[in-house]
């Protein structure tokens, strides 16, 4: 982190940006007490996974693509299985869609409570980082890691494994659990929910800077469940539409300082990820999230970025939640995964990562063969969003010293959990103050 | 290898990735010790120390073995325990604050202060030279391998 003045301009610099998933970096640049620049840099490598893609078998996308993140790979393996399955003209058997979402809420449930407990919530104690809030909390940092202990089970008892899940395929998955292996679940899914409320109630305790944003929210739609597998895609603005609409209104340019690209709809930045889905779909919360929602004070939409911290714990109670009913409910898929036959296509899948909505686009040939590809992160979605809550943050700031302003727009890019490594396919921060 | 006496609650892990050859000799060893004695438990494979956390809590003793690349020959093996006194370098608390460097101190600093630490911690380091895309440890390396389980079931037989 750097900062500094130069006659009357300001100058904050983070060169390495912590507690985000990837690398980049940030530069703030304020002249007159106007910001002038603002930019979020992200230089991990591109990963050029859609050309990668381009030649392979149709039944290597789930794979290939959950290897673009360790924290949510199953986002990518279902979104691309959603993808291909949409290209084959199929749609997926109650079954396994429900053991899909199963899987998925195990990925929201590590990832959610490791961003609470590991990344975000040391923001809020002035603490540098994750052992610093372990050594003055030590309750606290237990209980996140607990409950990211159960969400990796879930994905361990479904997935096979908790990281790059090796039991998903396209049509469904080589082999279903029995109900006994998910029965296992429910306690420590029970005693996961009620940590998940204990986080509620934790999180909606801090102190959060006065901002509200003017957001575009968008998000899939559930139909009577909140979205996490499937659905259309809404927003704030107004529109509804299905995917293949949305592929088309999602505009993606590559600028000369980062290797992610930067996605635009009407040529405006727009929100994905909790903030947005909490907006758009609080109502088909289940009970439970709606009264810990309530309890914290959570107006819907919540428009405050610094409280996505506040939603995220609410879909933590969710996540927990649905687990229960899922496993409640479960009947095995026999067989466990449908049979496609490929065709010369093109077909649409998008599920809600724990970050924000992923969509994935895949062309077949008639042997199924992938013709073209097209991966939609939520952070490349996001990154211009970021770059105007800084400029806010930044410009409402002004008062505070070079390093509480540098520190701040730190905390103003981890609101959203940007997972760089997916989107370079990013962080540091640099402001200056001319 | 036969069955071996060691402390009541052993736990390996082998942190790397068996597709970048050299770096995968953690699993390899892992995968060796534990299956010497079924009391043994391989919490891994790893893909970063983070994941620890959950997996190795109030073992008495736990083995985290790891490829390295600090300029010494290939195939060397180092074996370092993690005491509380000693004091992490700036360098290995510093990865902390990313979920992508959080380090082995600063995950095993986490895991004391929420009291879940295990008892002890030995780091099994071996020097790797290859870690490009591939299957397969180079020859030093897979020898190390065999020469490092055996040390580890060694220290296993002191420590019981």
């Amino acid at each position: 982190m750097t900062h500094g003045t130069k006659g009357a301009d300001r100058v904050f610099s983070v060169e390495g940006l912590a507690r985000v998933e990837g690398e980049g970096s940030l530069h703030v640049h304020v002249s007159d007490g106007i910001v002038t620049d603002v930019a979020l840099t992200i230089f991990e490598p591109p990963r050029f996974f859609e050309a990668m893609l381009v030649g392979r078998s149709y039944l290597e996308a789930p794979d290939i693509t959950s290897r673009i993140c360790g924290i949510c790979p199953v986002a990518y393996q279902l979104s691309a299985c959603g993808a291909i399955e949409d290209a084959c003209g199929i749609a997926p058997d109650e079954r396994i869609e429900a053991l899909r979402r199963l899987l998925y809420c195990g990925e929201w449930i590590q990832s959610h409570a490791l961003h609470i407990y590991l990344l975000h919530a040391p923001d809020f104690f002035g603490c540098t980082d994750a052992v610093e809030l372990a050594e003055r909390d030590r309750v606290a940092v237990a209980r996140g890691l607990s409950l990211k202990k159960v969400g990796n089970h879930i994905m361990e008892v479904i997935g096979g494994r908790a990281i790059h899940p090796v039991n998903v395929k396209v049509g469904g998955f080589y082999r279903a659990p029995t109900r006994a292996e998910l029965r296992a679940l429910i306690d420590p899914l029970e005693q996961a929910r009620d940590d998940a409320l204990t986080t509620v109630k934790w999180v909606s305790s801090f102190d959060f800077p006065d901002v509200t944003g003017d957001y575009n929210f968008v998000a899939l739609l559930g139909g009577d469940r909140y979205p996490i597998e499937r659905g259309r895609v809404g927003s704030s603005g107004g529109f509804d539409v299905t995917l293949g609409e949305y592929d088309a209104l999602v505009v993606e340019d590559h600028v000369a300082r980062s290797t992610a690209l930067q996605a635009r709809i009407n040529g405006k930045p727009y929100l994905t990820g909790p903030l947005a889905r909490y907006a758009l779909n609080a109502g088909r919360l289940p009970e439970i999230a709606r009264d810990a929602a309530r309890t914290a004070g959570l107006g819907s939409p919540c428009a405050n970025p610094f409280k996505s911290i506040v939603v995220r714990a609410v879909e933590l109670v969710f996540a927990c939640d649905e687990a229960l009913r899922l496993i409640a409910e479960y009947e095995p898929p026999e067989p466990p995964a449908m049979k496609l036959t490929p065709r010369e296509s093109v077909g649409y899948g998008a599920t809600e990562a724990p970050r924000g909505l992923l969509l994935h686009r895949y062309a077949l040939d008639a042997n199924g063969t992938i013709v073209s590809a097209r991966i939609v992160p939520p952070t490349s979605q996001n990154q211009l969003t970021i770059e105007e809550d800084l400029r806010r943050v930044v410009e409402e700031g002004l008062q505070l010293s070079d390093a509480d302003l540098t520190h701040r727009c730190e905390q103003a890019v981890r609101n959203h959990d940007p997972c760089i490594s997916c989107a370079a396919h990013f962080l540091d921060l640099s402001v200056e103050r001319m | 290898m036969s069955d071996v006496s060691h402390p009541s609650r052993v736990v390996v892990a082998g942190i790397g990735n068996e597709y970048r050859q050299d770096d995968g000799a953690g699993l390899a060893v892992a995968r060796l010790v534990s299956s010497s004695s079924p009391e043994i438990g391989d919490v891994g494979p790893l893909g970063e120390p983070l994941d620890l956390l959950g997996r190795w809590d109030d073992a008495d003793l736990a083995i985290v073995i790891d490829t390295v690349r600090s300029g010494a020959q290939s195939g060397t093996i180092r074996l370092i325990e993690l005491r509380e006194s000693d004091d992490p370098t700036e360098e290995a608390v510093s990865g902390a604050t990313s979920t992508h460097g959080i380090g082995l101190i600063g995950v095993l600093r986490i895991a004391r202060a929420i009291n879940r630490a295990p008892h002890r911690v030995v780091v099994v380091a071996i020097e790797g030279s290859e870690f490009g895309l591939g299957v397969g440890l180079t020859p030093e390396v897979k020898r190390a391998v065999t020469d490092a389980a055996q040390q580890i079931i060694e220290l296993l037989e002191e420590a019981a």
